[in-house]
């Protein structure tokens, strides 16, 4: 019997976990992919907003603010790494101006202490190919940029350590609460017991409330995302976060710089029937290119070198929703985490887990709670001296295996068999970047799967690119036969 | 450490370069990035190879043995496994990064650097392509090397996006192993292929070729894996036809759309770029921007046949070990312009104090003219004509004239006129 199972291993469903892992408690994390932020965490913006966007007075405007401030917690303790890019929201011509002044009053609403107006000619000095066509901007100086999938490990792997158990490939098929414990059933057959059940599981959390709840008061209207990826050659085109003017259907169309200098050009918003479907759309993607070009000059798309779909879990109601189920004493949900969901999470997790389930006047906390997550090496961005360090220690350091992304052998091996470790493809790169550079796996994907096979002591015919079933390949030819 | 000459990557620019290079009496060290030389020569195990060079058709493995058993015995000594990370410049010369797990992190300087590296693959994310991004849509390269290579299928039912020659030659390969291949789809109204590739390897097998058309839609199974695709006839502005939809159940897509050479060691140099073959910008003796650094093979411009590629790096090798010894490097040049109906042209410009007595011009067609005449000129003064019939962009040309023809203060235009 577990004290608490949370379902979902997205962002939040991790800082949850990493929240639990603070207490004397058994708690069981079960997701239905075959690996941690596979799904809203991994396709998104990557922004840790300020938090001048939202509704005044809302859970958004509080958790992203909190949440904001939180990540320099979150950076020490969990070794991540942030861009600390702050953000230009830009304005053209005096309409817009006037919105922009809207804008400034909203940010002084929600507490954001640090914000200035810019003229064209002061934001130009610090963003040279800012569009010519913007007069004035709101500099937003505490916003930055994470890399979602590394900081939903980084928690993931930090609460493993600290005695939270983790099933992949787990999908609950049907909750029941008998006689005050919760029944989870995974993949149809086995079945689980908790005393808690915490709903984070993105855009299925009106499915997971409706196994439980008779009338679910809350139903999520999935928002697609279209973007593209620019090649890190681009660096430095954009220095800053570019915003749009918000409108109701979003922040709109962004220029974000990557932590690994990439830079992102999108989303776009549209409605979805289908919350499994992230295609890429020629109206979409079109739609992108025009709008981003209100932000910069120029933008190099001759450098695309990838275009990705997200899914947006926006749920019926405006706000954020963090609460016990109106029903069902015991299930929690944190539903319609939309943007800005991925700067709200630790704040999520930390306002369920002590303001809604008051986890801290039920158990004690663990003595053994260790908050500091190692972070293995990142051999490329590492000074030369420390690389013939490690090479020292380890030669593998000295295999190059991706060589867009100048990454190692050894690091790849890690991934595969660390706390958290996958023997995907798609696994792999969301670790190490393996495969995310210029030829997109072209040359490393083939020494990536041997490496796994190797590691997993397995057939090449069962290494998979993401889910268990999508399989590399379909047979042996005939000579090898 | 300190090496006149350093080649870097091991297939068959490579090797034609670091040989060329010895002979001419070099002190040359070869580095490549995989566990055995001949490059991507050793996953093309279909024949054609070889009928400029030996007047013999061999194997891509065939003909890079030839070239890898008279380096061996060259004696030239060579790294395997060994991928180079950094290029810095120095006042005089050139220091380069390596790493294997032999060697550890090491640093050589050298003279002369001879850029052989190759190409990649573009990818599905450098076009626009609708639809869900399941895997199975995989290069053609990458699908060449696990078959031929590796020994693994990669599907079972198989389309093809893209008529250049290793779309084609992938065609012939996955049906021989049994795949069902339905076709390949073209956006150009004309293949980019090889004439006798699509003869071999598609009207031989009935595999039918669509011209003009291209995949609009991908769609995926709940496995995250490819389940079908739309493909549809574009206009003359490749804009799709609405209502020529036709969709193939396949698990297998894949993408022969191009190949882009592969400079990214050079990022760091300033090194003049030529935006049209994707690579940087050479005089005729394969000398870069930089003084020092040469370029050759696929790396330089995308070849289609091995053959030219042997050649043009031989000339390279020659060039830089003339370089080496004279460190000639006042420039007085002119430039040389792609005209009209040409896509490109290389070299980017004439150096007169260059030691190449000849400019070998290459260059590809931008669409299919039956009876052409090639002009090369410089302002009224008329070079060098020459008929050529039947040109096709999937077929470089070439040709050499002397030096001492050129002057050296205006541009030299090539035109290729259709007669």
């Amino acid at each position: 019997m577990y004290d608490y199972v949370v379902i979902g291993a997205g962002i939040v469903g991790s800082f949850i976990a990493r929240e639990l892992s603070k207490y004397d408690l058994k708690a069981l994390v079960v997701e239905k992919e075959n690996d941690v932020a596979n799904v809203q965490t991994l396709a998104n913006s990557a922004i840790l907003h300020s938090g001048h966007n939202p509704k005044p007075n809302t859970l958004k405007s509080r958790l992203c603010l909190l949440g904001n401030k939180m990540y320099n917690d979150v950076e020490k303790e969990l070794n991540i790494q942030i861009l600390r890019s702050g953000a230009f929201v830009v304005a053209h011509g005096e309409s817009e101006e006037k919105q922009l002044a809207e804008l400034v009053e909203t940010t002084k609403q929600n507490n954001v202490t640090e914000y200035e107006l810019l003229s064209y000619e002061e934001a130009v000095k610090t963003e040279p190919n800012l569009a010519k066509s913007v007069t004035q901007v709101l500099s937003l100086p505490t916003t930055g940029v994470i890399y979602p999938w590394e900081v939903a490990f980084a928690c993931m792997e930090n609460a493993i350590v600290n005695g939270v158990e983790f099933r992949k490939n787990a999908e609950v098929t049907n909750l029941i609460k008998d006689s005050g414990t919760f029944k989870i059933t995974i993949n149809d057959k086995d079945i689980v017991e908790s005393k808690y059940v915490i709903n984070a599981t993105g855009v299925n959390t009106d499915d997971i409330a409706e196994m439980l709840e008779k009338h679910v008061d809350f139903k999520i209207t999935p928002r697609k995302g279209e973007y593209f990826v620019l090649d890190k050659r681009v660096k430095g085109f954009v220095n800053h976060v570019l915003y749009p003017l918000p409108t109701n259907k979003g922040k709109g169309v962004l220029l974000t710089p990557q932590v690994h200098g990439n830079i992102l050009v999108g989303p776009d918003s549209k409605f979805v029937d289908d919350k499994y479907r992230t295609d890429n759309t020629n109206s979409g993607l079109g739609y992108v290119k025009e709008n981003a070009s209100l932000l910069a000059d120029n933008i190099p798309f001759n450098q695309i070198i990838r275009s990705f779909a997200g899914i947006r879990a926006t749920s019926t109601k405006e706000d954020f929703i963090i609460e016990e189920s109106k029903e069902i004493k015991g299930l929690y949900h944190t539903a319609g985490i939309d943007s800005p969901g991925l700067t709200a999470a630790p704040a999520i997790a930390e306002y369920l887990v002590n303001e809604i389930m008051m986890v801290q006047d039920k158990y004690d906390t663990s003595k053994d709670f260790d908050p500091i997550r190692k972070k293995l090496p990142e051999f490329h961005s590492l000074p030369e001296e420390k690389q013939r360090e490690l090479i020292k220690q380890d030669s593998r350091y000295a295999n190059i295996i991706c060589k867009c992304e100048k990454i190692t052998e050894k690091e790849i091996v890690d991934a595969i068999n660390g706390p958290l470790g996958s023997n995907s493809i798609k696994g792999i790169k969301k670790r190490t970047r393996a495969g995310a550079g210029l030829c997109q796996g072209g040359y490393c994907e083939e020494k990536v799967y041997k490496l796994i096979a190797r590691e997993t002591n397995s057939s090449p015919l069962d290494i998979v690119y993401d889910s268990q079933k999508s399989n590399l390949f379909v047979s042996e030819t005939k000579v090898k036969k | 450490m300190r090496k006149e000459i350093i080649v870097v990557g091991g297939g068959a620019s490579g090797l034609a370069a670091a040989l060329a290079a010895k002979k001419e009496g070099r002190d040359v060290l070869l580095i490549e990035r995989e566990d055995r030389l001949g490059g991507i020569l050793n996953q093309c195990i279909h024949n054609g190879f070889g009928l400029q060079v030996f007047k013999e058709e061999y194997t891509g493995p065939e003909y890079a043995d030839k070239y890898i058993q008279e380096f061996l015995q060259s004696d030239i000594p060579y790294y395997l496994d060994t991928t180079v990370t950094n290029v810095d410049k120095l006042d005089d010369g050139f220091e380069i990064t390596f790493s294997s797990t032999k060697t550890g992190m090491k640093k050589i300087q050298a003279d002369a650097l001879i850029m052989s590296t190759g190409c990649y693959e573009r990818t599905r994310g450098s076009i626009i392509m609708p639809g869900d991004r399941p895997y199975g849509v995989i290069t053609a390269g990458s699908a060449q090397r696990y078959l031929n290579i590796d020994g693994y299928m990669v599907g079972k039912n198989v389309f093809i996006l893209g008529s250049g020659d290793i779309g084609l030659i992938m065609a012939r390969r996955m049906h021989l192993e049994g795949a069902n291949v339905l076709g390949v789809a073209e956006l150009m109204p004309y293949s980019n292929g090889l004439t006798r590739n699509i003869v071999q390897c598609l009207n031989d097998f009935d595999i039918p070729l669509f011209l003009s058309h291209t995949v609009t839609q991908v769609n995926a199974n709940k496995n995250q894996r490819l389940e079908s695709i739309i493909i549809q006839q574009v206009d003359k502005s490749f804009k799709p036809i609405e209502g020529t939809e036709k969709k193939f159940e396949v698990d297998t897509l894949l993408l022969s759309i191009g190949l882009i050479p592969d400079i990214t060691l050079l990022d760091n140099l300033e090194v003049e770029k030529d935006n049209r073959t994707k690579s940087v910008k050479i005089n005729q003796s394969y000398q870069t921007s930089v003084p020092g650094i040469f370029i050759c093979g696929n790396s330089l411009q995308v070849h289609d046949l091995v053959d030219n590629v042997s050649l043009e790096s031989e000339r390279a090798g020659k060039c830089a070990s003339k370089y080496v010894l004279s460190k000639k490097i006042e420039r007085k040049t002119v430039n040389i312009i792609a005209g009209n109906n040409l896509l490109f042209v290389t070299p980017h410009y004439i150096d007169f104090a260059s030691e190449a007595k000849n400019v070998v011009f290459q260059f590809r067609s931008k669409t299919k003219i039956a009876k052409s005449m090639l002009k090369i000129s410089q302002k009224d003064n008329e070079i060098k004509s020459k008929r050529i019939n039947y040109v096709v962009p999937a077929e470089m040309e070439s040709i050499s004239i002397p030096l001492e023809e050129f002057n050296d203060l205006d541009d030299v235009v090539l035109d290729l006129e259709v007669l």
